[in-house]
């Protein structure tokens, strides 16, 4: 029998925290973007917009104006993946403020948004040099073939190992705080209180600058370090030579 | 030597590369706010792509915390 026919395999399907918070965090999303996309349907274009929509469009503008000012022209449409990549990774980084565990801790969830700008990357490559894209693995000269294959895979590891990395060690401190706190806790007011509610009383004073530190900063920073990377990793794959006839043509139509 | 002693030696070893990162970044700070010092003008620019450095700089440290945490609790 097929494993995949198998009507038993959902019993055994069992992911993990990490990868059900990160489904629930797209599901947000999605129902963000359906309810956007109503309203914006829906609006009067000869009136000014308001409420939510008056944030979503500030934040089209703001990403336009950015990879418009970045990665110079060729790339109009890389507000729409940012505009998608950053609600996702922010609040991956942050949902550990509400208590569920953070998907950035499964290796899978960082892995995944790195291999996106990955393959952006090799795809930008490809469709501005077309078949002198295979001539980046033997340059300077074919015995350099095998460290330029092994330096490709260089940006998605230290992409992944990035996120991850944060990710997992936020969550290893914090929870070292937490647990010496409870000991902590229990030793004091152990022969006060009788029970496990003891180990609870330090742990909400110390821990929200922990919170604070390693999720809302943290996840911050490398939300603006990851989105960086990828506008520059991708905008450096177009060859000078046609940003250089872009801004010449740009520069004639100005001049008439 | 127990091997718990052994496995917190190479941990504390593992962890010298969060020192190095750390004078990367002092480094990185100074050269930042000098910068701002003497052109006050550029301060947010300066500012937002200092963060962005240290950041950067601060990945090879949370490397090093992340091998010396493997080599306790998963080796």
């Amino acid at each position: 029998m097929d494993k995949y026919s198998d009507p038993n395999i959902w019993k055994t399907f069992n992911p993990s925290g990490e990868i059900i918070v990160a489904l629930i965090i797209i599901g947000i999303l999605i129902v963000l973007a359906i309810i956007v996309g109503i309203l914006a349907k829906c609006a009067d274009p000869l009136k000014r917009p308001k409420g939510l929509l008056k944030v979503v469009e500030w934040c089209v503008e703001k990403l336009d104006a950015f990879t418009q000012d970045i990665m110079g022209p060729g790339f109009e449409n890389f507000g729409g993946l940012l505009l998608g990549i950053i609600p996702f990774l922010f609040l991956s980084f942050t949902i550990g403020i509400v208590g569920l565990p953070t998907p950035m801790n499964n290796l899978a969830v960082p892995l995944s948004l790195a291999l996106v700008t990955f393959c952006l990357i090799h795809y930008t490559s490809m469709r501005y040099t077309k078949w002198r894209y295979f001539k980046r693995y033997v340059d300077p000269f074919p015995f350099f073939l095998p460290i330029n294959l092994l330096s490709m895979w260089a940006p998605l590891l230290s992409m992944t190992l990035r996120m991850f990395g944060n990710g997992i060690v936020g969550w290893v401190l914090m929870s070292l705080v937490n647990s010496v706190l409870e000991g902590l806790s229990t030793s004091i007011f152990g022969g006060i209180i009788a029970g496990g509610a003891s180990g609870v009383f330090l742990v909400p004073i110390i821990t929200p600058v922990l919170h604070a530190y390693f999720d809302l900063f943290s996840g911050f920073v490398q939300t603006m370090v990851f989105v960086f990377l990828t506008v520059l990793f991708i905008a450096q794959e177009r060859p000078e030579e046609i940003e250089m006839e872009a801004n010449m043509a740009s520069r004639k139509e100005a001049v008439k | 030597m127990t091997d718990l002693g052994m496995r917190a030696i190479a941990a504390a070893i593992a962890i010298f590369g969060a020192g190095a990162s750390s004078i990367g970044e002092g480094l990185l700070v100074t050269k930042a706010i000098d910068g701002m010092a003497r052109n006050p003008e550029m301060y947010s620019k300066l500012r937002s792509s200092m963060i962005i450095g240290a950041a950067l700089v601060e990945t090879c440290g949370i490397y090093a915390l992340l091998v010396a945490i493997l080599i306790i609790f998963a080796l």
